[in-house]
This record gives structure tokens, C-alpha cells and sequence, in this order.
């Protein structure tokens, strides 16, 4: 066409001056077409290489454990709400469909969402769930029928996100919720149904608004031009990106049709900044800023979204509320016009508020400790970019109710304790795990437990101090022949020459000497006499085989001093050691991660309990009543001011030298957690393990509201009444006598029934424990 | 400038169109499937290849609540074809008498009261760790009742197991076992399913810990007994699997 047309005018004039001139323009001009359509073909082969390819590389999601829902569950009605809370259920007169929630006084009615776990999906249905005092009094389908158990969908905790990176939650288009796809094409490309992928129109309009101001400011992009932008091109802004953008959208629009492309958009487009975590696509907005998943979005909630697309960081509604609600209304207005929506609705959208869920309630990226944990375990697992690109799904034990009461009880001790000299230098750490099972429940890394930074709980190696009693106790008590609780046991200073020719002299920390006592009094008030003359007797090289096989491997030279604690462990290690002590001697590896699913939920991996019996249970029950006399009676006893008497509890407090690390670990039924508070510096503290570590301990199990320890007595262990005054047999009813436990045959041959007396007094007196 | 560009661009676009296949004939592929919550649900599954051949039906969370289904969890293989459910609970109550489930029932010295059963309101569903006969025949001791929730998932195990899904068996038998730790017909399921995956150091250790929590229930720690006979079998150990045979024998 352009050859005809030109060699016509050339003929009818002065040909023989313009023809070479001519043939040149020709030439270049089919040159040009040449390279332009060798670029085009580039150009086009960019375009289907990446949509058709992987559009996005997500990283791994983690979530939270599921809340399992069934009668009889201990969980409070608040603290119900608070997971349905952070999850984003909307409360509403009833729960009329998928994230809804009503309360009416002790009932509870939510529609679940349902979830695809590792053993299959759970549906979403409406649960009706009946309160009474702590427990789960009744749980039923939305018809009335019992239900036996069901699940939540687990809390999103957090991502791996490679160094720069974008994170964003892949949707369907019919997953958009109505008005989504409406708004956004009645706000940003109103052609976009009829164009080609550019809108001559626009860049008209555009063309000329830049050429009048003299620079280029007006965008005029259709959508599909605006997901070129973003998908394949920098953000640099001149003429000949344009055009190749605008190439790139008619090459996309002619191999794609309008959904594909509308879809593509919806996940592509940028839509804030979380640190260093940039939130793409309405998925993950929607959860970023509403906690809610995209479906459930209402027009007020939309309307503000697509109102953002224009600029995420000036319409940031955590940051400037103002504009952002001045933007959704423009949109909402904007949909009356165009008729989208009717004005009664636009006005009823408008009273909204804009709903933006707080930063760091219950949020991505709050949880920094456990995060860290988790990274740690999966990367012994998987390489990075498998974490950090194909979408996996973790899923992990860490319960965020119990997260939430241990900060709120570490931060509310410290401030309790801030009258005390040094105590704003002194750094915290806490495992809370279920005894049961190993796994997890929740890490604290730091005093301020949303920073990232040193991961104490991790990280941490500090001299354990008394923590290591139960260990030397329990080595004694795996030999009933020679050691009963009972045993008599002499609590007098000496001194031991070590192998490197030291002189070893231990004290006690009251600096007294407390003459014979029985054996478990020297656990229970945590004498370091009585303790280290027993790890002298028995060797330390088994009491430090007793440490390895609770659970922790070490290195630790059999000094004396290793009996009272001078090795040192972190937090999480203390945790696997007392795990043993409190699950009946049987080790279980802790565990933060239950099981990893594919992109497309497909079973992955999964990391299954195990666990291996390293004790005798009739010893380790022995140990446990000892470590319960620690809280009845010895160094832990002030938990009793706090926590009702009934709920029996064991566990050792810890303090090293010039208290420079003040522990607490110990356990109830179905829950064990290990307190850290000491200086970065090694510095010394104002605390000692009761008056540090015990109090944020305690301040937890007053919220946890745990059950009470019982392990079942184990067929070879035998109570038998004793005379507390001299460890004689003696009898039920008699004065003085209470029920210890015995591995059969070591208990003392029974005394005399001295009549009388009705039992339940000795069982007072076995409850109030004896006096020494 | 503008129109250059625009005739530029018709041109490419003339020629790409010819140079490339038409629209559709390139599948979009989107390997990094949905993340969001509300994907996995049934409805829209219909990019979801299904996991396995049977894995997690719906149904079986609805088993319990049928009265007449009188399921079976489990018959202890070698000890006879009665269920564990209907086993008497021993002449000698166990010494610890510490309820299987986490219910509201805690024993101990003190036993404090359960909270939950103070309500005046009518409860059809009763909590766990009481005996309701609503699963059962009635008449069963206390201890070898199982709870709604825990016979569902066990129930929802079996059918896994049965599929052939050892690893769904497994991971619902750890979802009971949250449930109910101290339950020892969780724990030898959960052993019977670790021999069936070839673990048999996991499955003696599992059934180790179920001796722990199964006291006064002979019959149970028969099964136990045998089941780590099994496994020490299946390590080579006869000795050791003739010694637990012959504990298995002076349980019951």
C-alpha cells in the first residue's frame, strides 16, 4: 500500500530527482518494518513465555494450627472470639454465610470456611458451638445435629519471602467478590470490554494533557496496559516504554481473552507495602488489610481496594485514613454514576467505616520467634528457593491464643518487677510447649516479642543453673535399691579436689547448712549440698549421661560443678529436657511443624510424633513428685499465691552464679513451658529463678488455666504410708503418716495401724506436705 | 511522533499475528496455584486434582452421630473378635483413674469440679470423658467409652488406612491424639498404622506409651502386648517377641 501510493506521486512529478531518494526511503522503511517486526516477535514471545508459563513465584505460607472444635474442649468463649477475631469473621445478627459470626450470650454461631488440611479438606458449614464456664459445653451443625468434631481454618502467621519480595495470595476470578470486577473496570478502564488492549480514546486524551503540561503525568493505560507495565516492564516512564506497553497489550489481548487477562491483573496488581514484604494482587490485600479472605469482601471494603489501585502509598488507609475514605467514597460515587450500584447503596456503603484491620493484632509477621523456628527446621529440609517460590503451605503447631498469654504475662511481669535496679537491661525467653505430643505452642525470642532480631528461646546458651537437679535426682532414683524420695541424705558443706587440682566448694544459697533430710527435700528447696553430694555418689559422668538421654546432647566436661548447673543450654534444650521429665520418661523431638502441602494442596511431607522411651516411668514418677514438691512446698511455692491449690503442678527454678540467668521450667497436664530472663552481656540481674523467671511462668498458667498434673502411678510404683518425722512405715490413720510413693520393694515395711483416725485427715496431711 | 508509533505498532501487530499461533492455542498454565482460604473449599476444587483414592471422605465425621452405627474402631488382631470398646474394665480399678480425654473431668487427689456440667441447660451432647451410651449399647465401663470426637477420628483413620492412605491415617490418628493424648486405643491405632508403614522400632515405642495410660484395661494391653510382639518380629527379635507374647498372655 505504502509502495503504490508512493511510486503514483513519484511518477506524476520530477521522477528523476526523487526516485533514488525514494528507493532509499523504501528501503529504510522496510528495514524498519523488518527490525520492528523481528522486535514485535520478541516482544510477543516475552509475552506468552511468562503468561503461559508460572506467572508468579509465591512464597511458602505458614499457618497456625487449626482450632479443633468439639464438646469438651477447654477454651473460653473469649478467647474463641479472639481466633474468630483474627481470622476476620464479621460479626453479624446471624451466621448467614462462609466467615460469619453471631453471639447470643453463651452460644456461638459462625459459618467456617473450610480449609484443605494434609488428611483432607475440612467443609465449610455453619457450627453452632455452646459455652459453659471454660469448656465447650456443645457443639452442633447448623440443622441442631451433633457434631463431633470441627475445625477452623488455621491463621495465616507468615511467609518465607526471599530478599526483595513480593507476596501475594493467588485467586480465581470467581473467587472476586460481587462488585470487585465492576468497580475496577468502572474506575480504571471503562473501555476495557471493548478495546484491544489500548484504548485510542485514552492515549488521545492522555497525549494531549501531556503535550499541554509538558511533561508526562496523565496515564490513560487500559488494564491490560497496566498489567503489561507491571508484569514485564520497568517503571520508568518514557515514550518508547509506552509504546512498547502498548504493543505488549495488544499482543496480550490478542492471545488472551478478557478473563485471563482481568484474572491476571487481579493477582498482579501492587497494592501496598508491608516492611519489606510488598502486597500484590486483591487476595492478599484483602487479607492484609481486612484479615478477611477476597469473596467475602462487602462493596464499602471493595470500594476501597480498587480506589488504592491509583497510588497504594498516598491511599494507604493505616497511614492516611482521611484520604483513603475520601477515595472510596469518590469510587462509590464513581459506581453511581456509572450505574453499578443504586445510590441507596452507595450511601449505605459510605457510612461504613473503612474496616482496616490493626497492624500486629493477630497479623502476618507478628510472630518473629516462632517464624524463626520454623525456617530453621524446614530449611534443614528444603532448599531456599523451594520456600521461597513454589507456593508451599506449612503447617504448624503454634497456637496464637497461648502466644498472646505468654507475652501478655512476660510483659505484665516485667512491668510488675520494673521497680527492681537493672531489670530494663534484662532480656527474656519462653517455649511453651504440650507435653503430650512435642509439639510447640509458642516462642518468645526477645522481651519484645514482635522485633525480630537474636532468637533467645533458639539462641541463648546459658548456664542452666538448678535446672539440672531433676536430672542428678532422677539418676538416683533409677536405683531403688539405694535411693528412695525418702533416702536420707546429708545437706553439710565439704570440699572435693577436681582433676585440674581445684578445690570445689559448694554452697547453698542461703549459705546454711540444713543437716539430714530426705532426699527429695534437697530438690524440692533446691540445696546444692545435699545435690551435689548425691552427683558425687552416683558420678558425674552418669549424671550427665542421664542429661543426654533426657534429650540433650553436650559436651560438658564432668566437673562437680556441672552438678549444680554450671553447663549451659538454651531454652529450647531446657524445653526438650524437661519434656522427658514431664511425658513419663519417653522423649519426643520437639516439633513446630505438623506437615508441608503444595501449591495446589497436595500432601507433601509430613513430620509425624515419635518418640522413644529413655526411662523407667516408676522413676520418672518419682522424679515428678519431687519436682511437685518444689511448688508445694520448696523454691517454686509462691506459684500457690497465684493459682488455685488444686492444680497440681511440677517443675525447678534455676539461677546461675551472681544471678546472672534466672530460669523457671516446669509443667502442668497439657502444658510445659521453660521462662529465660538474663542479660545479652551476661550481666547480673536483680532475679533470682523464683523471683524472675517463676513470676512470668506463673503469670502464663494463671491465664492458660491449665489441667492439673496426673500421671497415671506406673505398675511398679507403690504408695505406702510413711512417718514424715523419720521415714518409718507407718500407716493410714496414724499421726504424722503420709503416702509416698515407692518402686515396689524399696518402700519401708508398713507400721502399726494405730486406729482411729479417719484417712482423710493424713490425706490433708499428705496435701499440705510436710513440715521440715 | 504518536502516529508513527500507532502505524508502527499496527504493522507488529500484523505481523506478530501471523508469526504467532492463534489465541488458545497456548494453554495458561498457572503452576502457583490459589493460596487464599476460601480456595480449598469443595466447590471450586475443580483445579485440585483429588490427593489420593480415598482419602478423607466427608462422610465419616457424620458416623458418630448415628446412634445405630455402633461403629467398631477396632479389633485388636490375635485377641479375639470382640471390640476393645465392649473389654471390662478390670476387677481392680486402675490406680489412676485420670479420664482419657481432656474434658473437663480431672482426677487427682482433689478433683476439681467439672464447670461444664453445672449449666442448667439441657445438654444432648454430653461432655467428654462421661459415659453417655450414646455411642454404644450402654453398658460398657467408663474407661473404654470413646469420645465423639475421638471415635470420629478414628473412624475417619480407618477409612484412610483402608484406602491405603497411610499417611492421612496417620495424620488423623495425631489429630485424636491432640484430642485425647491419653487415650492408649489412639496410641495402638497409631502404632498399628507405623508397623503398617514399615516402622516397627516407632510402632513398639508407640505401644510402650500406650502400656503407660492403659492400666487396668487387660485386655487392651493384651493387644498392645502382642502388637509390639509383632513388631519386634518384624525386626528379627524372636526372643523379644516371645516375651512379649507372653505378657500379652498373663494381661489378659
Amino acid at each position: 500500500m505504502t509502495r503504490s501510493r508512493s511510486s503514483r506521486s513519484s511518477s506524476k512529478r520530477s521522477a528523476s530527482r526523487l526516485r533514488p531518494w525514494l528507493g532509499w526511503a523504501l528501503k529504510l522503511a522496510l528495514v524498519g518494518l523488518v527490525v520492528l517486526a523481528g522486535f514485535a516477535v520478541y516482544l510477543d514471545a516475552q509475552v506468552q513465555e511468562k503468561f503461559s508459563g508460572r506467572r508468579w513465584t509465591i512464597p511458602a505460607k505458614v499457618y497456625a494450627r487449626p482450632l479443633e472444635l468439639f464438646t469438651g474442649l477447654k477454651l473460653t468463649k473469649d478467647d474463641f472470639l479472639t481466633e474468630l477475631d483474627a481470622l476476620g469473621y464479621r460479626r453479624e445478627g446471624s451466621a448467614s454465610g462462609p466467615g460469619s459470626v453471631s453471639v447470643a450470650g453463651n452460644a456461638v454461631e459462625l459459618y467456617t470456611r473450610g480449609f484443605q488440611f494434609y488428611e483432607g479438606a475440612e467443609p465449610s458449614q455453619p457450627v453452632r458451638v455452646r459455652f459453659s464456664g471454660t469448656y465447650v459445653a456443645g457443639l452442633s451443625k447448623g440443622d441442631g445435629s451433633d457434631l463431633a468434631v470441627a475445625r477452623l481454618e488455621p491463621l495465616l502467621i507468615g511467609g518465607l519471602y526471599p530478599a526483595h519480595h513480593e507476596d501475594r495470595i493467588l485467586i480465581k476470578l470467581d473467587q472476586a467478590p460481587p462488585y470487585l470486577l465492576d468497580t475496577l473496570v468502572a474506575v480504571e478502564d471503562r473501555e476495557f470490554y471493548h478495546h484491544h488492549g489500548v484504548s485510542p480514546k485514552s492515549i488521545a486524551r492522555a497525549f494531549w494533557i501531556n503535550a499541554t503540561a509538558g511533561q508526562l503525568r496523565q496515564g490513560g493505560s487500559t488494564l491490560t496496559q497496566q498489567l503489561v507495565k507491571n508484569f514485564f516492564l520497568t517503571n520508568e516512564r518514557s515514550i518508547t516504554r509506552k509504546a512498547t506497553e502498548a504493543m505488549m497489550a495488544v499482543l496480550l489481548e490478542l492471545h488472551y481473552d478478557k478473563p485471563d487477562i482481568l484474572e491476571a491483573y487481579l493477582n498482579e496488581v501492587f497494592l501496598g507495602q508491608d516492611g519489606q514484604r510488598a502486597v500484590h494482587g486483591f487476595g492478599l490485600a484483602s487479607q492484609y488489610f481486612f484479615s478477611q479472605p477476597l469473596s467475602e469482601l462487602k462493596l464499602h471494603q471493595v470500594a476501597l481496594l480498587v480506589g488504592m489501585v491509583k497510588g497504594p502509598t498516598y491511599y494507604n488507609p493505616r497511614r492516611y485514613p482521611e484520604r483513603a475514605l475520601e477515595r472510596r467514597n469518590l469510587v462509590l460515587d464513581v459506581l453511581v454514576e456509572q450505574g453499578v450500584v443504586s445510590a441507596e447503596e452507595a450511601a449505605q456503603a459510605k457510612q461504613k467505616p473503612l474496616g482496616v484491620t490493626k497492624r500486629g493484632s493477630l497479623a502476618d509477621s507478628s510472630f518473629p520467634g516462632f517464624l524463626d523456628l520454623v525456617k530453621r527446621q524446614l530449611r534443614q529440609d528444603y532448599r531456599d528457593e523451594d520456600l521461597t517460590e513454589e507456593g508451599l503451605r506449612i503447617f504448624t503447631s503454634f497456637d496464637p491464643i497461648l502466644q498472646l498469654k505468654s507475652e501478655s504475662a512476660l510483659t505484665e511481669t516485667l512491668k510488675r518487677l520494673g521497680g527492681r535496679k537493672g531489670i530494663e537491661d534484662v532480656e527474656a525467653a519462653m517455649v511453651v510447649s504440650n507435653p503430650e505430643t512435642g509439639e510447640i505452642q509458642a516462642l518468645i525470642g526477645s522481651r519484645q516479642p514482635r522485633f525480630a532480631g537474636f532468637n533467645r528461646a533458639l539462641d541463648a546458651v546459658r548456664p542452666i543453673g538448678s535446672l539440672i537437679k531433676p536430672a542428678v535426682y532422677l539418676t538416683a532414683l533409677e536405683r531403688p535399691s539405694q535411693y528412695t524420695l525418702t533416702s536420707w541424705v546429708a545437706d553439710e558443706p565439704f570440699s572435693v579436689k577436681g582433676q585440674d587440682g581445684q578445690v570445689w566448694k559448694p554452697q547453698n544459697y542461703d549459705r546454711k547448712a540444713h543437716g539430714t533430710i530426705f532426699l527429695y527435700q534437697g530438690l524440692a528447696n533446691s540445696y546444692n549440698l545435699s545435690t551435689a553430694k548425691l552427683g558425687l555418689e552416683l558420678g558425674v559422668p552418669n549424671v550427665l549421661k542421664t542429661v543426654e538421654r533426657l534429650g540433650v546432647s553436650q559436651d560438658w566436661p564432668a566437673f562437680p560443678s556441672m552438678l549444680l548447673g554450671a553447663g549451659s543450654l538454651s531454652p529450647m534444650n531446657v524445653a526438650t529436657m524437661y519434656q522427658t521429665l514431664a511425658s513419663g520418661g519417653f522423649n519426643t523431638p520437639l516439633r513446630g511443624i505438623r506437615s508441608v502441602l503444595t501449591a495446589d494442596g497436595q500432601p507433601l511431607k509430613r513430620y509425624p510424633f515419635q518418640v522413644e522411651q529413655r526411662f523407667d516411668p516408676g522413676a520418672i514418677y518419682l522424679v515428678q513428685n519431687a519436682m511437685q514438691r518444689v511448688m508445694r512446698e520448696g523454691t517454686g511455692r509462691s506459684v500457690y499465691s497465684q493459682l488455685p491449690s488444686n492444680l497440681t503442678l511440677a517443675g525447678k527454678t534455676g539461677t546461675s552464679n551472681d544471678s546472672r540467668d534466672s530460669w523457671f521450667a516446669g509443667f502442668s497436664q497439657d502444658l510445659l513451658a521453660v521462662v529465660w530472663l538474663g542479660r545479652d552481656d551476661n550481666g547480673k540481674t536483680p532475679l533470682t529463678g523464683a523471683t524472675g523467671a517463676l513470676q512470668v511462668w506463673t503469670g502464663f498458667m494463671r491465664k492458660a488455666d491449665p489441667l492439673p498434673l496426673d500421671m497415671p502411678v506406673p505398675n511398679n510404683v507403690t504408695l505406702a504410708w510413711v512417718d514424715a518425722a523419720n521415714g518409718q512405715g507407718s500407716a493410714a490413720g496414724c499421726p504424722n503418716a503420709v503416702q509416698m510413693p515407692y518402686i515396689r520393694g524399696s518402700e519401708p515395711a508398713p507400721g502399726p495401724a494405730c486406729g482411729g483416725d479417719a484417712p482423710a485427715d493424713s490425706v490433708m496431711d499428705w496435701v499440705r506436705g510436710w513440715l521440715n | 511522533m504518536n502516529k508513527l508509533w500507532l502505524s508502527v505498532l499496527a504493522a507488529s501487530v500484523m505481523l506478530a499475528g501471523c508469526a504467532t499461533p492463534q489465541r488458545g492455542a497456548i494453554p495458561v498454565v498457572d503452576s502457583g496455584a490459589p493460596l487464599s482460604n476460601e480456595e480449598p473449599l469443595a466447590g471450586n476444587g475443580a483445579y485440585r486434582p483429588t490427593p489420593r483414592a480415598a482419602t478423607a471422605p466427608a462422610q465419616p465425621r457424620s458416623v458418630p452421630q448415628n446412634d445405630d452405627s455402633g461403629v467398631v474402631v477396632m479389633v485388636p488382631p490375635g485377641a479375639s473378635a470382640a471390640p476393645i470398646q465392649s473389654y471390662p474394665a478390670g476387677g481392680s480399678a486402675p490406680l489412676s483413674s485420670a479420664p482419657i480425654t481432656p474434658g473437663p473431668v480431672t482426677s487427682g487427689p482433689a478433683p476439681t469440679p467439672a464447670p461444664a456440667y453445672t449449666t442448667p441447660s439441657s445438654a444432648p451432647s454430653v461432655p467428654t470423658g462421661i459415659p453417655s451410651g450414646v455411642h454404644s449399647g450402654g453398658g460398657l465401663a467408663a474407661d473404654e467409652q470413646l469420645d465423639g470426637p475421638v471415635l470420629a477420628l478414628l473412624t475417619t483413620a480407618q477409612q484412610q488406612q483402608g484406602g491405603g492412605d497411610l499417611n492421612g491415617a496417620s495424620s488423623s490418628l495425631e489429630r485424636a491424639q491432640r484430642i485425647a493424648p491419653r487415650e492408649p486405643q489412639v496410641l495402638y491405632r497409631l502404632a498399628e498404622v507405623r508397623l503398617a508403614q514399615g516402622d516397627a522400632a516407632q510402632a513398639e515405642q508407640l505401644a510402650q506409651r500406650g502400656l503407660t495410660y492403659a492400666n487396668g484395661r487387660p485386655a487392651l494391653q493384651a493387644s498392645l502386648w502382642n502388637l509390639i510382639a509383632q513388631a519386634r518380629d518384624r525386626r528379627g527379635d524372636a526372643a523379644g517377641a516371645g516375651q512379649a507374647r507372653e505378657k500379652a498372655r498373663v494381661s489378659l
